[in-house]
């Protein structure tokens, strides 16, 4: 019964992880066969300012957006977890993004980021004069400066935790309601319900979240990079890790080069993996009941 | 000041309370008043409104009209937190993720109250709750008795002017649950307070209250003790639905033919005037025990006999209704048998047939 799944695991997962193992240590242009080099990708790859500002770009993209993700998703979820009035929509309005096919998601920030016309900039000028914001700075240069273009793909990132906000509302939604009862007989204020009962029953689900986010951090910045900023403004603002081993692979045709920069990123997410493990088992030991 | 004021002040004071869930109303005027350190056991089935009336004195849920007064104090409106009683829920809402201790001594800490006094406080609770011993422990280790005495304790801890327990044996298996029953009704005589228990569990009213108050559609149908409710039933519901098997209810001119003729009445024969029965809109109540199988009277056919213990209960059918009779298991008749059967005067319940209110009785 398991069969076809296997078939698939092996086709799609174990295969290619495998193939992608052995050509990290090869040359292969997809025309010559594959020449064995040894550690040299990897040599080269840390000598590679591409490679370098990637990852550099990486990490600062996870560290900040996966937490502020959470931050959102979580604000989100005790806000709207109660049903009244415009809940639902509210509710909709918050996964919708993650709805979104990423190629449209992207060509729509495309078009909000535009310096010129984009709403965004149009709104930041309300108030201001000659082309100023209201506070008297120019405003966001989105896809040409290179701190604001970093930012413009966090800024699109924050927008798409409907996953995040889907699993923490079920959390807060299915904790007893009961507790919050009593709490509310004990006098408890909003901060000691938060604090002493919500924050730490929810905490396993969060730590959770933050170890699968972080994983996918390493990849949801592709599309945007790919779509909006085309990785610039150049040479490499926002090249992510995802990006650069796309470009190496399919555009320059370095397999083995691309295959050594994939292990590179899979062994920093095992390393984040395991150090938030290690923050978090204390959390979940009490549970384990 | 209000001390002085405050001393003949019953602990809990119920006027003219109303309660509804969105559009249906839930409690119709409900008025109770409970002496301090004494215990009033809710009785009533699910869906006569006594949890809500248990949120609206907690003030979980607002009275839609009436007053709540707690303690001499008028607390209509007031916030659940500042009402100062305590609540043990039918599921405990033990906090999963804090020890025994830190549950018992949640309602101190978040009260500012420093840390070591509120230990103390928690520890002399659970010895009071007969949980000390699991200070240490998570909710998630304890037995459905030990999370029950946890959350006694938790509701003892801040010493609250009322006490209000919604359900909190039903999860206890039937052993259990008559075990912890003595050991409340103990507790209770040890530690005092105003309590006020809900349960749909009539043996659990019975052994517990002081005082019973019989709910049913969110009205109280009659507040008295035990022994009064038992032998006195106010209507037919209560009648009905305080002992098992159920008192048996029947038209007047049914339970008249049913009358023995007594020692000293001898010689009065079925529909004489004497009996109070003449009329056929009265309804007639008597407990199953109160049937006497043999002997002269009508008879009726045995439908169904059910062994418990050392009693029988016998289901026999007359002028197409159901009776129910206990008899000691011994003397249990055939099924299907014709049996003759007849009850005393003395052990009849008059009920008004229309409105239902008790007219006449034991």
């Amino acid at each position: 019964m398991l069969a076809p799944f296997l078939l698939g695991l092996a086709v799609l997962v174990f295969i290619p992880a495998v193939v992608t193992l052995v050509m990290a240590f090869a040359d292969y242009d997809l025309i010559r066969p594959p020449r064995w080099i040894g550690t040299r990708n990897f040599t080269d790859l840390f000598g590679d300012e591409a490679f370098r500002a990637a990852l550099s770009n990486s990490l600062w993209f996870a560290a900040i957006t996966v937490p502020v993700r959470l931050l959102l998703a979580l604000g989100l979820a005790l806000l709207l977890h109660r049903r009244a009035a415009l809940v639902g929509s509210a509710r909709t309005a918050a996964v919708l993004p993650t709805a979104v096919p990423e190629i449209a998601y992207g060509l729509l920030w495309l078009w909000l980021l535009n310096p010129v016309y984009g709403p965004i900039n149009q709104l930041l000028l309300v108030g201001g004069q000659n082309g100023l914001t209201a506070f008297g700075r120019t405003p966001p240069q989105w896809l040409t400066d290179p701190n604001d273009a970093r930012t413009a793909i966090i800024l699109m990132s924050l927008f798409t935790i409907g996953e995040i906000f889907i699993v923490l509302l079920a959390v807060r939604v299915s904790l007893p309601a009961e507790l919050y009862q009593l709490a509310a007989i004990e006098d408890a204020t909003g901060w000691d319900v938060f604090r002493r009962i919500t924050l730490p029953l929810i905490a396993p689900v969060l730590g959770l979240l933050l170890i699968r986010d972080t994983i996918a951090s390493f990849q949801f910045s592709f599309v945007p990079a790919l779509v909006v900023t085309d990785g610039g403004p150049p040479p490499y603002a926002t090249t992510y890790l995802s990006l650069f081993i796309y470009r190496n692979a399919f555009e320059y045709l370095r397999y083995g080069y691309a295959a050594a920069a994939t292990l590179v990123m899979l062994l920093l997410t095992v390393i984040a993996v395991l150090v938030q493990w290690r923050l978090i088992r204390p959390f979940w030991a009490r549970y384990r009941l | 000041m209000t001390d002085d004021s405050l001393t003949d002040e019953p602990g809990l004071v119920l006027a003219d309370v109303h309660a509804a869930h969105g559009s249906v109303q839930v409690l119709h005027g409900v008025d109770l008043s409970v002496a301090r350190d004494e215990l009033v056991v809710v009785l009533g089935p699910s869906g006569s409104g006594k949890s809500t009336l248990l949120r609206v004195i907690a003030g979980l849920q607002p009275a839609t009209r009436g007053r709540v007064r707690i303690a001499g104090k008028d607390v209509t409106g007031w916030r659940p937190g500042r009402r100062n009683v305590s609540m043990v829920f039918q599921t405990y809402a033990l906090f999963p993720h804090l020890t025994v201790a830190a549950n018992i001594a949640f309602g101190l800490l978040v009260r500012d109250t420093p840390k070591q006094e509120a230990q103390d406080r928690a520890r002399r609770a659970a010895v009071a709750a007969g949980c000390d011993h699991l200070l240490d422990r998570l909710p998630g280790q304890l037995s459905g008795g030990e999370q029950q005495r946890v959350a006694l304790a938790r509701a003892l801890v801040r010493e609250p002017d009322v006490f209000l327990l919604d359900e909190p044996l039903s999860n206890l298996d039937a052993e259990l649950r008559v075990e912890t029953r003595s050991e409340l009704r103990a507790l209770h005589q040890r530690v005092g307070g105003t309590m006020v228990h809900v349960t749909h569990d009539q043996t659990e009213a019975m052994v517990l209250g002081d005082r019973i108050a019989v709910l049913q559609a969110g009205r109280i149908e009659q507040i008295g003790t035990p022994d009064e409710v038992w032998s006195r039933p106010a209507t037919t519901f209560v009648a009905r639905f305080v002992g098992s098997p159920a008192m048996n209810l029947v038209p007047a001119p049914l339970a008249r033919s049913l009358l023995a003729p007594t020692a000293v009445d001898g010689l009065r024969s079925p529909g004489g005037s004497g009996d109070g029965l003449g009329d056929p809109g009265l309804l007639v109540g008597f407990r199953p025990g109160a049937i006497r199988i043999g002997g002269t009277g009508p008879a009726g056919v045995v439908e169904r006999v059910e062994v418990v213990g050392e009693d029988a209960y016998v289901h026999l059918r007359i002028s197409d209704r159901s009776l129910t009779a206990r008899v000691p298991a011994g003397d249990r008749p055939e099924v299907g048998s014709s049996q003759p059967m007849s009850v005393r005067r003395p052990d009849l319940h008059v009920f008004d047939g229309s409105s239902g209110r008790r007219l006449a009785g034991p």
